[in-house]
């Protein structure tokens, strides 16, 4: 189940980030950069592969938490060249999809890691050359 | 201790002991180059315990699994050969150690000249005893590394630059060849094992009637060629000359240089006995031992007539170890392994004298020489004996192996027959004219005649024992080798020969064998070099006119051509594809995504916009969805830094807010939290950077940007509406699989903690080790600030 205002909100996003990376100013490139990672982030978490309903927590404790999700078989043998899960047909799963949430997890620490590294990167140029207009800088640096 | 285990340590141990060697250097100062010298001798003394074996004329082969399944192990392969090696290797590694220690100056970067000497010295063992084609090539190309580097050691010198990259493009391209050569052979016979291959006769007996014979043999020819200077490759070793004596001296006239050669001996067994073998191999070494024999007259530089007289001698080995029949596959194994032993003292030698000379008088300009003989006396006698030995004179080493050289030629004309029972023998007697012209030249340019009036220091004498013992120690060894030839022959060259021919060997070695065809093409050659000698000066001055005239008659002509070239290429397309301002960049990769994305959509999908488009959506999250849409265009249009900021921090939490809805709430909480960080950080940062620059956007630039943000929010668009459209048939998500073995394998509930720390672990440690490093930048950019100051 697709959500066309959300895809239509995340590429509007896109749009006026790709915008901002597009300007002379690096601070406004940075912002710029903020905006694109929010959008993509949301564009991973929005693709996900379930159309499930329910947050990734199992919530009994049976067993061998296949209540929810059964049936599936699973190859996981190198020398057979199979590492993945074969359905049966019809199978649901009633969770929404946890792997775009565990790659979206790493990615929000990593870019806030990159946001305050660029940001330290921006002042110290500022500090050396006194602008952060990257035309200008160019024409310093010959 | 057995005798793999000594092997794989005195391997090893050079690159251990010279990983820790900066820590003992602190304690040693200048005095580090003994250290070095005691883990050469160490090697040695480890190689020595597996000698007796070999001298009895076994092999040992043992080996460790590494990549079973790709047929590579780590495997070495001890007998004759490469215990002979492994004797040249770290008997001349204490020698040219040793004598560094008065050679080197104390200003000098001693750690890491000793570290690269010690490097090469592991990774020439490491090769020598290599049993594996891989594991070889892997050595193989760490000593052209090291040699790069060595050759560079002085690295603000041009000509060292230049002599360093000559000498890695032409040895590691060389290298690479080999490997080709090695995967054609293992394609064919269906092992890496070279032992394995030797052994068999069905498997030589395949390899001989293969179709690819001939081009696995010209694939590994070339990478033994390049490495050991031969044809059209000799070109780097005189640059390579531009690196300390000692070094020359160890790398690149007795031990590096020979790798090639080693090769050569190596594989003899595989490939002799063949049309193509004698061709190739002896083909190019006559042809390369004449030609630098040859262009040794006109060298100037001591170091220089000792390169290309290096290039010659290594001919010499190439051509004798090329001489095979069908019948007769190696007529001139032991001839050449007795000579390869031989060389290895007397070129040493006199580089160790070149070093002294120049370390006394400080210039290698022959022309500027002579008349030495009474300043340095020990010197004089030490270079008279190298020099003579080199010219092959008796009662010296070099005397005995090049009278096998000849007796060699001889027979190798005589199972030819025809023209070539003269042609081969005459052939030879020209490399011995040559090579004796040379040699007397290095005797009398630099210590007899009349001393120059100027250009020399007033006071020039005999270095200190520390310079002198190494090269009086070699003298000494060719003399013996000389008079008493039995003692190399039994221990080295026997062994070594019958690993090459696969059978017992006997030689008899004698200084006197009566008046035979060997002994009269010996006097031919006295008396033909004692003329052309008086000739020298003439034909080295013809040589410089006729380069002067033809310089395109010239290897080192093409290869700098191509070089340049090369360069020239590289710098115009990188001007291309990096003119500068950064918003060329992402402009390009903009349009590559938009490409990237609207091809495959069109070609593939039926329609753009699918009819399921899903506008059931609660009226919160809508609102939520609006105000993100502001949030963003606050960012993108309040001109003010502050406001801006706030903004995008707004987004921030918005997003964090929607993760709720989407059933995410390890995200959001996670987005929380990061956001009042990231917000604190933009807000610090900025409260710094004052806002002097404003942009004023023309509308032209302005109307552009817009056209680019639009396509590229379209193209999100339609990619996004069409993701669960299925253009292309799904394959099964992998999450099945961590929703199912989450609670079995892990015991952990929350499906996405299970992935970040259990199932995908090692993603989070990245994760970690990237904040840690932009940890690590910010701390150093802000100390970084105000040195200048």
């Amino acid at each position: 189940m697709n959500n066309t205002l959300l895809s239509l909100t995340i590429a509007i996003l896109f749009g006026i980030g790709t915008f901002l990376v597009l300007r002379r100013d690096i601070v406004r490139m940075i912002i710029g950069l903020g905006v694109l990672s929010h959008a993509v982030n949301l564009l991973i978490v929005s693709t996900g592969a379930f159309s499930g309903t329910k947050a990734p927590i199992i919530t009994d404790n049976g067993g061998h938490g296949l209540s929810e999700a059964s049936s599936s078989v699973f190859a996981d043998s190198l020398s057979d060249g199979i590492f993945a899960p074969v359905l049966e047909a019809g199978h649901q799963v009633d969770f929404v999809d946890p792997l775009v949430q565990a790659l979206v997890l790493t990615a929000i620490v990593i870019s806030l890691a990159m946001t305050a590294f660029i940001l330290i990167l921006a002042y110290r140029i500022y500090e050396e050359y006194g602008t952060t207009d990257i035309k200008e800088l160019r024409r310093l640096r010959g | 201790m057995d005798s793999f285990t000594a092997i794989t340590i005195a391997v090893f141990l050079p690159f251990v002991l010279a990983g820790i060697l900066p820590a003992v250097e602190k304690v040693l100062k200048d005095k580090i180059g003994w250290y070095a010298s005691a883990v050469a001798l160490l090697s040695l003394l480890l190689i020595a315990q597996a000698a007796p074996e070999v001298i009895h004329g076994e092999t040992i082969q043992k080996s460790i699994q590494w990549l079973p399944s790709l047929g590579i192990n780590f495997s070495f392969y001890i007998d004759g050969l490469s215990v002979m090696f492994g004797f040249i290797v770290s008997g001349i590694g204490v020698i040219i150690m040793s004598y560094s220690n008065g050679y080197m100056s104390k200003k000098e970067d001693l750690p890491r000249y000793y570290q690269q000497l010690l490097f090469f010295m592991g990774s020439m063992l490491g090769m020598v005893f290599s049993a594996n084609m891989i594991q070889l090539f892997i050595f193989w190309e760490l000593t052209s590394i090291t040699s790069f580097m060595l050759i560079g050691y002085w690295r603000n010198r041009p000509m060292s630059v230049y002599g360093a990259t000559k000498s890695l493009l032409i040895t590691a391209a060389g290298g690479l060849f080999m490997l080709a050569g090695f995967l054609v052979l293992n394609a064919i016979t269906g092992t890496f094992d070279i032992p394995t291959i030797m052994n068999n006769e069905s498997i030589r007996e395949l390899l001989h009637g293969h179709e690819l014979f001939l081009i696995t043999l010209i694939l590994i020819f070339i990478g033994a060629a390049s490495k050991s200077a031969q044809g059209p490759f000799y070109i780097w070793l005189p640059n390579a000359m531009e690196a300390p004596t000692p070094v020359s001296a160890f790398l690149h006239s007795a031990t590096m240089v020979k790798a090639g050669i080693y090769l050569i001996a190596r594989i003899h067994p595989i490939f002799s006995g063949t049309d193509a073998w004698f061709i190739m191999v002896s083909g190019v070494g006559i042809f390369t031992m004449l030609l630098a024999g040859f262009l040794a007259f006109r060298q100037t530089d001591i170091k220089g007539i000792l390169a290309y007289s290096t290039i010659s001698q290594l001919a010499y080995l190439m051509t004798m170890y090329g001489y095979t029949t069908h019948h007769e596959p190696g007529i001139g194994v032991a001839a050449a392994t007795f000579h390869l032993l031989n060389h290895a003292t007397f070129k040493a030698c006199l580089f160790l004298v070149a070093g002294i000379v120049a370390h006394e008088t400080a210039t290698r300009d022959i022309t500027k020489m002579g008349g030495l003989r009474k300043e340095m006396p020990i010197t004089f006698i030490i270079a008279s004996i190298g020099a003579l030995s080199m010219a092959g004179i008796p009662p010296l080493n070099g005397f005995l192996s090049k009278e096998m050289f000849y007796e060699a030629s001889v027979e190798m004309g005589h199972l030819l027959g025809g023209p070539y029972s003269i042609l081969i023998p005459a052939l030879a007697v020209l490399g011995g004219v040559f090579t004796f012209a040379y040699s007397i030249k290095l005797i009398d340019g630099i210590f007899l005649g009349k001393r120059p009036s100027k250009g020399l220091p007033d006071h020039i004498h005999d270095p200190s024992m520390v310079m002198l013992a190494p090269a009086i120690f070699l003298v000494f060894l060719i003399i013996l080798f000389g008079v008493v030839p039995s003692i190399p022959v039994h221990n080295f060259i026997e062994p070594t020969v019958s690993g090459i021919l696969l059978e017992e060997a006997h030689l008899h070695v004698k200084l006197w064998h009566g008046i035979t065809p060997p002994f009269i093409m010996t006097i031919v050659t006295f008396a033909v070099g004692i003329l052309t000698y008086t000739k020298y000066g003439k034909i080295a001055e013809w040589q410089n006119r006729f380069n002067a005239r033809f310089p395109w008659i010239s290897v080192n002509y093409y290869y700098d051509a191509t070089v340049e070239n090369a360069k020239d290429v590289t710098s115009k397309f990188s001007n291309r594809m990096q003119p500068g301002p950064i918003k060329t960049y992402i402009t390009a990769l903009l349009l590559l995504v938009i490409i990237l994305f609207t091809v495959p959509a069109v070609l593939l999908a039926p329609t753009l916009i699918p009819s399921d488009l899903n506008f059931d959506i609660p009226a919160y999250e809508v609102i939520i969805y609006l105000f993100m849409i502001i949030a963003a265009l606050g960012a993108a249009v309040l001109r003010k830094y502050l406001p801006a900021v706030i903004a995008l921090s707004g987004l921030g939490y918005l997003v964090g807010l929607l993760f709720i809805y989407l059933q995410a709430p390890d995200l959001a909480l996670t987005q929380v939290l990061v956001e009042t960080l990231a917000t604190i950080i933009f807000l610090l940062a900025i409260a710094r950077i004052p806002q002097k620059f404003r942009e004023h956007i023309p509308s032209k630039t302005l109307a552009r940007d817009i056209l680019i943000s639009v396509a590229v929010s379209s193209v999100i668009f339609i990619m996004l509406i069409n993701a669960t459209q299925g253009i292309i048939p799904p394959f099964e998500s992998v999450s099945h699989y961590f929703i199912e073995k989450s609670l079995p394998l892990a015991g952990g509930h929350n499906i996405v903690n299970v992935i970040l720390v259990d199932f995908r672990g090692y993603d989070t440690l990245g994760e970690i080790a990237v904040i840690s490093l932009a940890g690590f930048g910010v701390y150093n950019l802000v100390n970084s600030r105000g040195e200048d100051e």
